[in-house]
């Protein structure tokens, strides 16, 4: 059989592959865990790049099984294995012994490590080359002490009896060999993070702190063995043998135990400054500003709402009062607009703010949790830390500003440490834009039912009114609607309790579930409130009960209505002529009769400007009325004819 | 083909390191187990400064939660026992219905066994008194030092693990060349200890080889003689944690009294 012989003559050449991919893949595994780098990403591909040997790249091309995917075991680049294996591939007889050095500095030695590059190499012999970073070199070879804290010895030991080929046995051998090489370079590959130079190099690897030791490794044929001393505290561990068809693959390691104390050493922090650069410059400080005062006056009473915020206060009596009234001009001015709902504004105007910038707050604060009561909800009066917030997660706080009356699982996993939940802060009229894009991104990451609170007292905001009613009036023509919609709002009330909150403030599944499977794409800030045209102006969770006191109290507390009918007329009035393309955009509008509806809506608008100050009318708004309640009566049979 | 089995040091954990203890051997042994391509995927301990590597299968991952959640639950039902986890490997055979089973025949050749000893709730008697001692010690240092001799356990134990593998590789089935390609598995969870050769009660349906050939054995013989007794030693047999030797025992002996 051709297939046969041609198989059986390549058989030793299999075995020869098989056995300098060993070497290869072995040393690709202890110098990926041995040698720090300042990324993964920068060194794989800066490396890989810049350092290709021609040997290399022909063996790879001559390879039958692609590189980095010998013996199934899938690795990222590692340069240092490639400019050593070249080596090994002119003879697989001497044995590759590894040498992994700890690189000590004295403790006056100022200069910084930075786990860079190990492509710095002094040749020591044809086979020899020592790879240090090149912060090593830099202090001289006087100065800094090595110690070799890991010695592993891959060698190839070959029996005297040679082997048949061309046998049908071997054949199979070679398959045989790989599998259990497979299952050796899987050990390997657990064992090298069980050592304890895996922590140096861990802590290596991690910018925090500025280490006064590095990690170097050397790769030779012929070292001098270690004393006896030096053994005697080295620990051996070998890998069982795999025999080949002509000897056998051997693989063990010495190591120190106690190279741990080296960790341990005291080590120059790096300045908090670093931090701070991700401190967003202009939203910082006020908030910063607002956040020092609710931590003055918190008092001891109020120990269990911790945080003093003041929608809390309103809500909850708090005994201390209104903190920061006004942390800035914006927040003062809607402050002013609606005296008892200021007190929640504070939550909706933070997500813009921060939105905009990458904050590291400082605050003590509270979680924000605290204050807002909820059936299932646990206080917890821990302060949040002042941490640093990336930008990258600024959605998440801001969620989790607005997550506060709400105790919901999903927060919790949404990596809150990293909160600061001082942000619920000023309201300020760009809070609109804000707020969409708060509720996008609270939307997104899972966390909208906890802006709920948020959303909802914004909405009786003068703005929000506005606002809602601009939306009510996209996605519902008729006045009549928004006034159903509004008395359907206020009979609401007396389901929250029992049932689940819907309505025009309901979030479709549909966009709970898409937002929700992209808990790390973070919407931008100022989105549109597009979003919230769909009647997605309430996430409906688990906050249903505070939600629902928020509300009943909101409402009580509203403004007039007429008010908003006047804004609403006004819009009517405005978007008169956009009727047709509102009601081909909300596929619940009832867009059969949008003209009668409009006019209808008109005279609402016009009537509800003046309220009838006469019986008689008060009985042409009552037969208005009627005339309405017949319209949207036929619309109603009209869809389902 | 042998039947290699492991029995892990036992580990003597709080409730709350259960998880952890569990998914670092539990993966530690897949991973060396799943022998298709993987890219291998580091995993950091929270509770210990160890590092264990996952093969990367996102299955692989929810299932071992999900036997760990079930570990969980069964630990706070009998929170008085020792608990063990079997990690069983096998080889499908014999699909076909046979005289003697209708199911797929499992051929098991490798399998873990974890113990755990749980400890117990300061306020729970237990019968373990020195453990109870351990955890009603007042001071955090009784607790560090019990949370490093436990970190050291464990890395003991992943130790055993890469020994185990590396010694024994003769029984391992040929490796298919699939990407991620992983043995057939399964995990089961006892309440005892196989070593005690006491019958579970609530061990898992299945059963080694020697059992398997024994009810085989018991399944003829009831053909000839039936009684209640073959039958519930048949019915036992079933249950893979007693020994062989015990099973033959009884079978000689209930055969003899039977006639």
């Amino acid at each position: 059989m051709a297939s046969y012989q041609e198989a059986s003559h390549s058989e030793p050449a299999k075995m020869e592959q098989i056995i300098t991919e060993f070497f290869a893949k072995g040393l690709h595994i202890i110098l990926e865990s041995r040698c720090p780098y300042v990324s993964s990403r920068n060194y794989s591909c800066e490396q890989v790049l810049s350092s290709p040997s021609p040997s290399s790249s022909s063996s790879s091309s001559s390879s039958f099984w692609p590189r980095d995917k010998w013996f199934n075991l899938s690795l990222r680049d590692c340069p240092a294995a490639l400019e050593n294996i070249d080596l090994w591939r002119q003879s697989n007889l001497e044995p590759m012994i590894i040498d992994v050095i700890l690189v000590q500095r004295p403790v006056n030695n100022d200069q910084i490590i930075s786990s860079s590059k190990s492509g710095h190499a002094r040749n020591f012999s044809g086979k020899e080359r020592v790879y240090y970073s090149s912060d090593n070199e830099e202090f001289g070879s006087d100065t800094k002490r090595e110690k070799i804290i890991e010695r592993w010895v891959l060698q190839y030991e070959s029996k005297r009896s040679g082997v048949s080929s061309g046998s049908k046995r071997s054949t199979c051998y070679s398959h045989i060999l790989f599998n259990k090489l497979i299952l050796l370079m899987r050990s390997l590959y657990a064992t090298v993070r069980l050592l304890p130079a895996y922590k140096l190099f861990r802590d290596l690897n991690s910018s925090a702190q500025i280490r006064r030791y590095n990690l170097g490794h050397r790769v030779s044929s012929f070292v001098e063995p270690f004393t006896r001393i030096e053994e005697a505290d080295m620990q051996r561990f070998v890998f069982t043998p795999v025999d080949t068809s002509c000897g056998r693959l051997c693989l063990s390691v010495l190591y120190h135990s106690s190279v741990l104390d080296v960790s341990s050493e005291p080590s120059t922090p790096i300045s908090p400054q670093v931090i701070q650069e991700y401190v967003g410059s202009p939203l910082a400080e006020p908030l910063r500003k607002f956040s020092s005062r609710p931590m003055s006056q918190m008092s001891p009473a109020s120990a269990p709402f911790g945080r003093r915020h003041s929608w809390g206060y309103d809500l909850y009596r708090a005994s201390s009062p209104l903190l920061n009234p006004s942390p800035s001009p914006t927040y003062s001015e809607s402050y002013a607009s609606v005296s008892k709902q200021r007190s929640r504004l504070p939550p909706a105007s933070l997500p813009r703010q921060l939105s905009e910038n990458t904050p590291a707050i400082h605050v003590k604060n509270p979680s924000f949790d605290e204050y807002w009561p909820s059936p299932t909800f646990t206080p917890s009066p821990s302060a949040s830390p002042p941490i640093y917030i990336p930008g990258s997660h600024v959605s998440n706080v801001l969620l989790r500003s607005e997550s506060a009356p709400v105790s919901i699982p999903i927060s919790s996993r949404a990596g809150i440490s990293s909160l600061p939940n001082n942000q619920m802060l000023p309201p300020s009229p760009p809070m609109k834009a804000t707020r969409s894009s708060v509720v996008k991104t609270d939307a997104r990451s899972g966390l909208y039912k906890t802006s709920s609170t948020a959303d909802k007292l914004l909405s009786f905001e003068k703005d929000e009114v506005g606002r809602m009613s601009r939306v009510e009036s996209s996605s519902n023509i008729s006045p009549p609607k928004s006034f159903s919609r509004s008395s359907s709002r206020f009979s609401y009330q007396d389901d929250y309790d029992d049932s689940e909150f819907s309505g025009p403030f309901v979030v479709d599944d549909d966009d709970m579930t898409d937002l929700g499977t992209r808990p790390g794409s973070f919407d931008q800030p100022g989105h549109p409130s597009g979003s919230r045209e769909k009647g997605s102006l309430f996430p409906v969770r688990k906050s249903q009960h505070a939600a629902v006191g928020t509300l009943v109290q909101m409402l009580k507390k509203a403004p007039s209505l007429h008010q908003d009918i006047s804004v609403t007329s006004n819009l009517l009035q405005g978007s008169k002529h956009e009727m047709p393309k509102n009601s081909n955009q909300d596929p619940d509008e009832i867009s059969s009769t949008p003209r009668e509806q409009q006019s209808t809506s008109v005279n609402f608008a016009s009537s509800g400007l003046v309220s009838p100050k006469t019986t008689a009318g008060a009985l042409e708004e009552l037969c208005e009325y009627k005339e309405m309640k017949n319209s949207m009566l036929k619309q109603g049979k009209s869809p389902q004819a | 083909m042998n039947c290699e089995v492991c029995q892990l040091n036992e580990l003597e954990v709080e409730h709350f390191e259960i998880r952890e203890v569990l998914r670092c051997i539990l993966h530690t042994i897949l991973f060396h187990r799943a022998l298709g391509l993987v890219r291998p995927k580091d995993v950091d301990l929270e509770l210990f400064e160890i590092t264990y590597v996952q093969c990367g299968d996102v299955e692989v991952e929810r299932k071992i939660d999900e036997k760990i959640d079930q570990f969980i639950d069964r630990v706070e039902k009998h929170p008085k026992k020792k608990n063990q986890i079997c990690l069983s490997f096998y080889e499908v055979k014999n699909k076909q219905a046979t005289w003697f089973t209708n199911k797929v025949e499992h051929l098991y050749w490798e399998q873990w066994y974890i113990n755990l000893n749980v400890m117990q709730h300061p306020k729970t008697p237990s019968g373990k008194s020195h453990h109870s001692k351990l955890v009603v010690d007042p001071g955090v240092e009784a607790g560090g030092a019990r949370r490093v001799a436990l970190e050291a356990s464990l890395r003991d134990v992943l130790f055993q693990i890469i020994k185990f593998v590396n010694e024994k590789k003769d029984h391992v089935p040929s490796i298919p060349n699939l990407e991620g390609f992983l043995f057939p598995y399964e995990i089961t969870i006892s309440r005892f200890c196989i070593q005690d050769g006491y019958v579970q009660e609530d061990a898992p349906d299945t059963s080694s080889i020697d059992a398997q050939l024994i009810i085989i054995a018991l399944k003829f013989t009831l053909l000839l003689s039936p009684c209640r007794e073959v039958k519930y030693v048949a019915l036992c047999l079933k249950v893979n944690m007693i020994k062989p030797t015990v099973c033959k025992l009884e079978l000689y002996s209930i055969v003899e009294t039977e006639g």
